[in-house]
This record gives C-alpha cells, structure tokens and sequence, in this order.
C-alpha cells in the first residue's frame, strides 16, 4: 500500500466507530487545547511586553544601589540565605544606611560606556495645581537623566534637562482635572507644586509647604508604560525642589541609595562588572521586566503541566482504543496479510490511526483555543484594552502551535506502538480462523 | 504442461516435543498449470493445513514449496507478500469482506496493497465485477448483499489481479444449493476459460466432483490422488454453460 493510501484507510477505519473516536480525540483535544491556549496567553503577555519596552525604549536605562543593599533586597523577594540576619559591618554600616557618597559617584560616572548618572531624589510633592486656580490635585514627579527613551507626545516636547528654566511632562490624565481641552492648550500652562520643607515641617507643621512655579512643555499620550507611573521633570526642576525638601536637613540625615543614568546598551554587561568591583549594582528595564516575564513563564509551566497530564491520559486512551480496534479487526488484518499486506504497512497502519488521534485532537484544540482566542481579543478590545489596539490578549504562534501539534502526534505515535505490534504481529491463518 | 507447485517431503508439526502433533506427514505432490484440484478430508485431515502451505500462509516445518520451480521456504516474507499478492488469489466460507466499505473497495484490496494507481485500481476491479456480474453493485456497502452476492464479490476480489492460481475454501459451504451452483460455475469458468489453476478445499463431494484431480487426506496423508478422465470431466461441465463464458459472450454481442 501506499502511504497515502494507508492514511486515509487509517483515516476512514477511525471513523468507523464514531463515539469511541470521538472519545479519544476529545481527551487528547484537553491536552492540546490548554497547553495551545496558555502557550498562546504566554505570547500575549510577551508581546505586550516587547512592544511596550520598545516604545518607551530607554535600553541603557540602569536604577544603581549599593552591592549591601541590592543583596538585602533582593535575598528578601527570592527568600534566599542573604536575607539571614548578618554581622554588622563597622566599614560598610547598616545596608539601610548605604549611601553613594559623592566620590562613588565619581568612579561610576567615570566607567567606560556610562552616558550619564545622577543620584535619584525621592520628593514627597504635595499637591500640583494649575496657576491661578484653586483646585489642588495630588501629584508625584520624578527626575531621571532623559536618555534614548521613546515618549509617545500628544503634544509639545520631551523636558530637556540642559534647560535651567523648570519643566515638567504631564499626561493626557491631566487635561480633565484641568478642565482643558486639548493636549496643545496645556503645553505652555503653568502650573504651581507645592512640597514639604522637611525642617521646617519639624517646628511648624502646619505652615512648611514651599511652591515653586513649573511650565508644562509637553503632554505624553495614554497608556505607555512608564517607569515608575510619576511625572517627568527637568534636572533644574528637580534640584529646586529637593533644595526646599532638604532646607537645613543636616547632611548626616540624607539618605542617597539609589542612582539612575544611562549606558550604552551594548556596554552594560561590562558597566555591571566594574560597578560590582566599586561595590555597585544596577537593574535594568529589561531586569524589572523580567520578573514580570518569570511570573507569566511559571504559570505556563504550571498550564503546561495540566495540559501534560491530561495528554498522559489520552495516551492510554489511545492504547486502549487501538488495542479494542485491533482486536475488532483480527479478521480485516489476516485478510490483508494474506492478501500480501507486510508486518510493516500493518504496523503503520495502526501507528498512523494513533497519529491521526493526535492529529485531529490537537486541530480541534487549535481550532477551539483560536476561537476562544480570538473573541476574546476582540472582548479586550472593545472594553478593557480600547486604548492599546495594538496589543492582542492572546498572541497565535504559528510554529509553536506546529511545535505542539507534532509532539502530541510524537506522543500519539508512542501510544500506538504497542497495539499496532500486537497487529503486525498476527498470523493471518490465525487470524482468519477467529471468531 | 508446466508445474505451478510442487511439494517435497512436506511434513507439518504443531506444538513441541510431548504434546506434538503432526498435521501433514511427508507429502509430495505436483499441481499443474491449468488444473482443478479438489482437496478432501474430514475436518482435522490436514486438508486445510496443506492449502495453508501450498498458499505460502504457512511454512513447513520439513520439506519444501516450489512455486513455478522457485523454492518458497527459502523466500524473504517481502517476496513471499509480493508472490501472493500477484500470483494468488483467495476464496474463503465466511467471505471475509469489510462490511462497511463499498463492494469496489472490497475488490480493489489486492490491488491497493499491490500499490497500483488509482485508476488502473478502479478499472480492474470493474472488470471483475463485470465477471461475477455486480458490476452495478460497485458502490453498495458490502452489508447490503446476499450471501451469494458476497461470495461472488470475493470471487471478484481473488480475481482482480489477474491471479495464475485461486485457493477457495469451502466456497460454498455457507450457501444453498442453487447460489451455490452459480459460485462454482463462475471458478470453473474462470478454469477454463483463462487457464487458473483452481485448487479446492472442501468435504462436499459433489463440488469434488467437478474438479479433474481430487486429493483425498486423512490424518495428515495423501490417501488418493486421482485424475479424472477427460469426457466424464466434460460431461460435468456441459450441463451448464459456464457463467463467466456466458457474460464474455453477452459483452462481445454489445
């Protein structure tokens, strides 16, 4: 026989007894249709999250802490031996108290592939209002050297940190609270922020807010991720602002953990080892991103392993729907081989059957995930991600869903070996004599 | 005339040691070209166990097959498969069809495992059909026939492929008299008419009868083995005109 000709007798033979093959496909449709499906979820997310880092860019962007304090935080979110309590250490201090004196800063910015690095100051801004008005809206900003990052603008430009005059980047967000009407009409505005003096705050409570006047030079579109969700502004914004913060705040007080700058993105490996020899260590977007990324992969895993069982399962189902169509057709195959059929084409007969299994249970779980998939693509669409029409819930990749249709045709394969042996095994005298 | 098998010292033995049991005992035996051979015993004579052998389903335990003068017990399966598939065709009692294919993929079942091509298939298989006269039964389910119309289906299907040799066994144990009587014209027909060599397993003698060689077994041995004459051979097959030469005359006419 040929091999097209012994698929579609396979084909035609699985068919034969409807509900039980229907049965068998079904459990291996379980299988295929989770595993496709989270696969397809897991793209989503991963796309969601390309495309987003490769909007807002900023490649080099690093966030620097002290080696001490890098290791206590991080031993605390993975729960590893450095979060044990430790001996203090009268050189380095607490890890709490682990600045970056200004000479580190020096040895940092000095590193070959640094572009630029700033110690980050954490402003308790109080509230934001537009000049002249009343109404005060909460608010926090933060500054960080510019560097490649992309910002989509509704309008105006990116704060340009060489500018003395302050600046500040406002979202579309603000445009209601600011009863404006177009993101053009706020650019130019000036808006009032107001923070606390920090000393001053120690005696009079009450009476210790220092404003300062701003102009908004440019309004970012909705929905991009940012870095830490706060409002962007200049460097002479920023320093203005922490100079009234730390107004006669005695500098043993300061707190410095934390530096942010820009490196050259294809420098970074060699920038991180010569941080770490300065005592150093810095994460990434992509690092942040990737704890949002593990997150996704282990609960793929956790599908993938449902789908896994539930492919086990439809394995024996298969040995034993083969080995119940082996029996029903003793006669059929002793027909064949006396008919001059090989042990061989018997063996692939069955074999094919069982592949076939495989085959059709997971062309239903791609069909079935891509329906499911695709409406609620477009569910997401129409309400909770009207704003990113670009992005897609659930991602379809082609060559992991062909990955997965083999390997469960693969699995499919292996189940089948044993009752097409049984098959190919038979004596045709046999097998025509049974009754 | 050319000898189409041949058996030399052929002994069959089941089992092992204590519990053996010897189905044929040093047969010899030749069957040429063009004859029709009735082998007969009583159930447990060895008689279906010879044909097994003769048909290469079965292999000796001593002695050899010669088929054409080539010896079969010394063939790969792979040229045993292939010298089935081509040189014989098979005739079974219980039909043997897949009830749930049509009657002409019933018939072209030799032919898809002999790998031919599709249309070559369908039209050999017309032609037996046309033979056996079910040519407009081709593509009913093979359940909706009669029994008679089935055997003649089996007849179609141990013909498609043009076969030197037919093995039937007990052809028309399952059938009345009067089907029955049809299904052996249509062998005998095809005996005499194309040359094959028919060989007949059966305990019904008067199937035995029409044949011009009848083989009697009993316990593994060849106990007769005669020729009949020619003119009483003639006599048998004159009482009725051959079926198939019948339709060959009917398709001519057209």
């Amino acid at each position: 026989m040929k091999i097209l000709d012994l698929i579609k007798t396979a084909n035609h033979n699985l068919f034969r007894n409807k509900t039980r093959t229907f049965l068998t496909i079904l459990a291996v449709f379980i299988g295929s249709f989770t595993i496709i499906l989270s696969n397809a979820i897991n793209s989503g997310v991963n796309d969601f999250i390309d495309k987003q880092v490769a909007t807002i860019g900023g490649d080099g962007f690093i966030e620097v802490f002290p080696s001490a304090m890098y290791e206590q935080v991080s031993g605390m979110m993975s729960g590893s031996s450095s979060s044990k309590v430790k001996e203090y250490n009268e050189a380095t201090g607490s890890y709490l108290s682990a600045n970056i004196p200004e000479e580190d800063m020096e040895k940092l910015r000095a590193v070959d592939g640094v572009e630029n690095l700033e110690i980050f100051h954490m402003l308790s801004t109080e509230w934001m209002r537009l000049d002249g008005e009343e109404k005060k809206f909460d608010v926090s900003v933060e500054y960080f050297p510019e560097g490649n990052f992309n910002v989509d603008l509704s309008a105006g430009r990116m704060t340009d940190s060489n500018n003395s005059e302050y600046e500040i980047l406002l979202t579309e967000d603000w445009l209601e609270p600011f009863g404006i009407s177009s993101a053009e009409d706020l650019v130019g505005k000036d808006v009032e922020i107001a923070i606390k003096q920090n000393a001053k705050c120690y005696l009079t409570p009450n009476d210790c807010l220092a404003t300062v006047k701003a102009k908004v030079i440019g309004v970012q579109a909705p929905g991009i991720l940012s870095v830490s969700g706060d409002l962007h502004i200049n460097e002479a914004l920023d320093s203005k602002l922490y100079e009234l913060a730390m107004e006669n705040v005695p500098e043993s007080s300061i707190q410095n953990f934390i530096a942010v700058g820009n490196v050259e993105p294809d420098k970074l490996d060699s920038v991180r080892e010569k941080f770490r020899e300065i005592g150093y260590e810095f994460i990434t977007i992509d690092d942040t991103v990737g704890m949002i990324r593990t997150f996704f992969d282990v609960i793929l895993i956790v599908f993938n392993i449902f789908g896994g069982i539930a492919l086990l399962a439809a394995a024996i189902g298969i040995i034993n729907t083969l080995y119940m169509s082996v029996q029903e057709r003793t006669r059929e195959i002793g027909l064949e081989k006396a008919l001059g059929m090989s042990k061989g084409k018997i063996f692939l007969e069955f074999s094919i059957e069982a592949i076939l299994l495989g085959f059709w249970g997971s062309v239903i779980g791609i069909i079935l995930s891509m329906i499911i998939g695709y409406s609620a693509n477009a569910l997401a669409h129409s309400t909770f991600l009207s704003d990113f029409p670009t992005f897609n819930l659930v991602v379809f990749n082609p060559i992991n869903m062909a990955i997965i249709t083999l390997v469960i045709m693969a699995i499919a394969f292996v189940a089948g070996t044993a009752p097409a042996r049984q098959a190919s095994k038979q004596n045709p005298i046999d097998a025509l004599r049974y009754e | 005339m050319d000898k189409v098998i041949e058996v030399k010292n052929l002994t069959k033995t089941y089992g092992k040691k204590a519990t053996a049991f010897t189905a044929l005992k040093d047969i010899n035996l030749s069957i040429y070209e063009g004859e029709s051979v009735a082998i007969v015993g009583k159930s447990g004579s060895g008689k279906s166990t010879l044909m097994h052998i003769l048909a290469l389903l079965d292999k000796p335990t001593k002695g050899e097959v010669l088929i054409d003068g080539v010896n079969a017990t010394k063939l790969k399966n792979r040229d045993l498969n292939k010298l089935r598939n081509e040189r014989f065709g098979f005739v079974f009692q219980q039909f043997f069809m897949n009830a749930n294919d049509s009657v002409l993929e019933n018939v072209l079942l030799p032919l898809k495992i002999a790998k031919l091509s599709r249309g070559k298939r369908k039209k050999q298989a017309m032609e037996a059909l046309k033979i056996v006269e079910l040519e407009q039964k081709a593509k009913n389910k093979a359940t909706n026939l009669s029994g008679g119309q089935k055997q003649r289906v089996c007849i179609a299907r141990a013909i498609v492929n043009n076969p030197k040799i037919i093995f039937a066994d007990e052809p028309t144990g399952n059938l009345d008299s009067a089907t029955g009587d049809k299904i052996t014209d249509l062998l005998f027909g095809l005996n005499k008419e194309q040359g094959v060599t028919l060989i007949i397993v059966t305990h019904d003698e008067d199937l035995a009868k029409l044949c011009n060689r009848i083989i009697r077994i009993s316990d593994g041995k060849i106990i007769s083995d005669q020729t009949v004459r020619k003119d009483s051979q003639k006599k048998a097959s004159n009482r009725r005109e051959s079926e198939a030469a019948r339709v060959k005359k009917a398709n001519e006419r057209k």
